[in-house]
C-alpha cells in the first residue's frame, strides 16, 4: 500500500509532465491542445486548494487547542474567528449581493481598515530592527547599510531635493548592482528548479511524496 | 558608559512616537515637495502613452486591499491616463480583493463613463480568478478558457469588445499588478518571453528591486510604492492621493534614518573604548 501511495504520484506527476514539456517542444496539435486544458485545471485546483487550506488550518489550531487548554486559547481563537468572519462575509455577500452598498460598508470599513493596521503595526518591528541591524560592522554590513540608506534617501522626495545626485546614485543601486545580483540568483535558480523537474519527471525527486 | 555609547540604546518607543508624530505632521499642514521622475516611471507612462488610440490594455489586477495605501495613487494615475488617452481596457482580477478594489475606483473615483467609455464597447471586467502562474498561461492561451462571462454574467461573445479577442494576439500591453515579490516572473514566463507581448508592472516599494532584473528588457516600465504613484501623477498631470503621501513619507523616515546613525555612532564609539581599554 505504501509502495501504490509512493509510486502514483510519481506517475501521475510524470505522465502530466511529460504532456506539459511536449505541447511546448513540439508543434503537434493535440499536445497543445493538451497543455492547454491541463493548464486551465489549475486555475479549479486553485480554488479547491483555498478551501482545503482554510479546513487544514482550522482543524490544525483546532488540535492545539485541544492539546492545550488553558495556554492554547489564542488557537481558539485562529479556530472561531475565520468562521465569523466568513460568516459574515458570506452573510451579507448573500443576503445583499457583493455589489451592495452593505458589502461595500462592509469591505471598506472594517476589511480593508483591519489589514492595513496589520500591515502598519510592521512599521515597529522594522525600524526597531532597522536601528538594531543596520551597523556597518563588517564589510558586507556596510555595502548592504550604504546601499539601502542611498536607495531610501532617493524614495524620499525631501532628499531629492536636499541632496542632489541622489536619485542618479539611487537609481545606479537599482539598476546596477541589484540588477547584476538579481539576474544571477535567478539564472541559478532557474537552473535549479531544471534540475529539480528532470529529477521529478524521472521520479527520483522523494519530497513531491513524502515531503520537503 | 559614555554619552555615544548610550545612542545605541535608546528606547525604541521614542522612535516609534517621534516617526508617528513626524508622520502626522504633512497630512495637516502639507509641504507640497517637487519629485524627481525617475527613468522606470517615464518607461511606464511612455508605454502607454506611445500605443495608438483604442488598444487593448489588459489589467491582471492582483491588488490587495490591506496594502492599498501604497498603491492606490499608482491606480487612480493608471486609469486616468489610460482613460483619457481612449485605450480600450480588460480588467481581470487575481485577488479576492481585486473585484472590490475596482468597483470602488471605477465606480466612483475614477469613473470610465466621465470619459465617454461604455461598458462592453469600450471596458469590460472578467471578475475574480485564483489564476496564479498557470493561470496566467492559460490565459494568455484562451481567455474563454478562464473566463466564459464577465463580472456580470454576460457570455464574452456578446460584448463588442470581446469579439475579436480570446488569446495574446488580441492584447496590445498587459499592466501587471502585483503585491508578491516574485510574482513578477509569472508575467515574464508566460507573456513576455513566449508572446513577446508589451508588459509594464505596478508593485509595492519592497518589490521594485526584484522588478528591477527584468526591465527594460522584459518588463517596459514598472511603478514601485507610492512614490512611484506621486511620479505618475505628476507625469501625467493626475493629481491624487500620492502627493500627501510623499510629504508623511519624507518627514516620517527622519527618525529611524537619526536612530539608525546613533546605532553606528554607538558601535564605533564602544570600538574605540574596547581598543583603548585593551592599550
Amino acid at each position: 500500500m505504501a509502495t501504490l501511495r509512493r509510486e502514483i504520484p510519481k506517475f501521475i506527476v510524470m505522465i502530466f509532465g511529460l504532456f506539459m514539456l511536449l505541447g511546448s517542444f513540439t508543434t503537434i496539435p493535440i499536445f497543445d491542445t493538451i497543455k492547454a486544458e491541463l493548464t486551465s485545471w489549475t486555475v479549479t485546483i486553485s480554488a479547491v486548494s483555498v478551501w482545503l487550506g482554510a479546513v487544514y488550518a482550522s482543524y490544525a489550531n483546532y488540535r492545539l487547542y485541544q492539546r492545550n487548554k488553558k495556554e492554547g486559547i489564542e488557537h481558539l481563537i485562529y479556530f472561531i474567528v475565520p468562521f465569523v468572519v466568513f460568516g459574515l462575509q458570506f452573510g451579507s455577500g448573500i443576503l445583499y449581493g457583493v455589489e451592495s452598498p452593505q458589502y461595500r460598508w462592509y469591505f471598506t470599513n472594517i476589511y480593508q481598515n483591519i489589514g492595513a493596521t496589520v500591515y502598519a503595526v510592521m512599521f515597529f518591528t522594522l525600524a526597531s530592527s532597522a536601528y538594531r541591524t543596520f551597523i556597518a560592522s563588517s564589510w558586507d554590513a556596510t555595502a548592504l547599510l550604504a546601499g539601502g540608506i542611498i536607495y531610501t534617501l532617493r524614495q524620499i522626495p525631501l532628499f531629492q531635493v536636499m541632496i542632489p545626485g541622489i536619485v542618479g546614485a539611487g537609481e545606479w543601486v537599482m539598476l546596477v548592482p541589484n540588477v547584476g545580483g538579481g539576474r544571477g540568483a535567478v539564472i541559478a535558480a532557474a537552473l535549479g528548479a531544471l534540475a529539480l523537474g528532470v529529477r521529478t519527471l524521472m521520479g527520483q525527486e522523494a519530497t513531491i511524496t513524502e515531503g520537503g | 558608559m559614555s554619552v555615544l555609547s548610550k545612542l545605541g540604546k535608546i528606547d525604541y518607543r521614542w522612535l516609534y512616537i517621534t516617526s508617528l508624530i513626524l508622520t502626522a505632521i504633512p497630512l495637516v499642514y502639507p509641504i507640497g515637495l517637487s519629485v524627481t521622475l525617475s527613468q522606470p516611471v517615464k518607461d511606464y507612462y511612455s508605454a502607454i502613452q506611445d500605443l495608438p488610440e483604442g488598444s487593448v490594455i489588459a489589467v491582471s489586477f492582483g491588488g490587495s486591499a490591506s496594502l492599498l495605501d501604497e498603491q492606490e495613487a499608482q491606480f487612480l494615475a493608471t486609469w486616468k491616463t489610460i482613460f483619457s488617452l481612449g485605450h480600450k481596457v480588460l480588467f481581470y482580477s487575481t485577488t479576492e480583493d481585486g473585484p472590490m478594489i475596482l468597483q470602488d475606483h471605477l465606480g466612483d473615483k475614477v469613473k470610465p463613463e466621465d470619459y465617454g467609455y461604455t461598458y462592453g464597447e469600450d471596458y469590460v471586467e472578467l471578475g475574480f480568478s485564483p489564476l496564479g502562474e498557470p493561470g496566467e498561461a492559460s490565459f494568455a492561451a484562451n481567455i474563454r478558457g478562464v473566463y466564459a462571462a464577465d463580472k456580470y454574467g454576460t457570455p464574452l461573445d456578446d460584448l463588442p469588445m470581446m469579439v475579436d479577442i480570446n488569446d495574446y494576439s488580441g492584447i496590445d500591453l498587459l499592466m501587471f499588478q502585483y503585491t508578491a515579490c516574485t510574482s513578477i516572473e509569472w508575467v515574464v514566463r508566460q507573456w513576455s518571453v513566449p508572446y513577446q507581448t508589451k508588459v509594464i508592472a505596478t508593485t509595492l516599494g519592497c518589490c521594485g528591486p526584484m522588478a528591477a532584473p527584468y526591465y527594460p528588457s522584459q518588463i517596459e516600465g514598472f511603478l514601485s510604492g507610492s512614490g512611484a504613484g506621486t511620479e505618475l501623477e505628476v507625469l501625467s498631470g493626475n493629481p491624487g492621493p500620492g502627493a500627501a503621501m510623499s510629504d508623511s513619507k519624507s518627514i516620517g523616515i527622519l527618525p529611524q534614518l537619526v536612530f539608525i546613525a546613533f546605532g553606528n555612532i554607538a558601535y564605533f564609539a564602544n570600538k574605540y573604548m574596547k581598543k583603548e581599554d585593551d592599550q
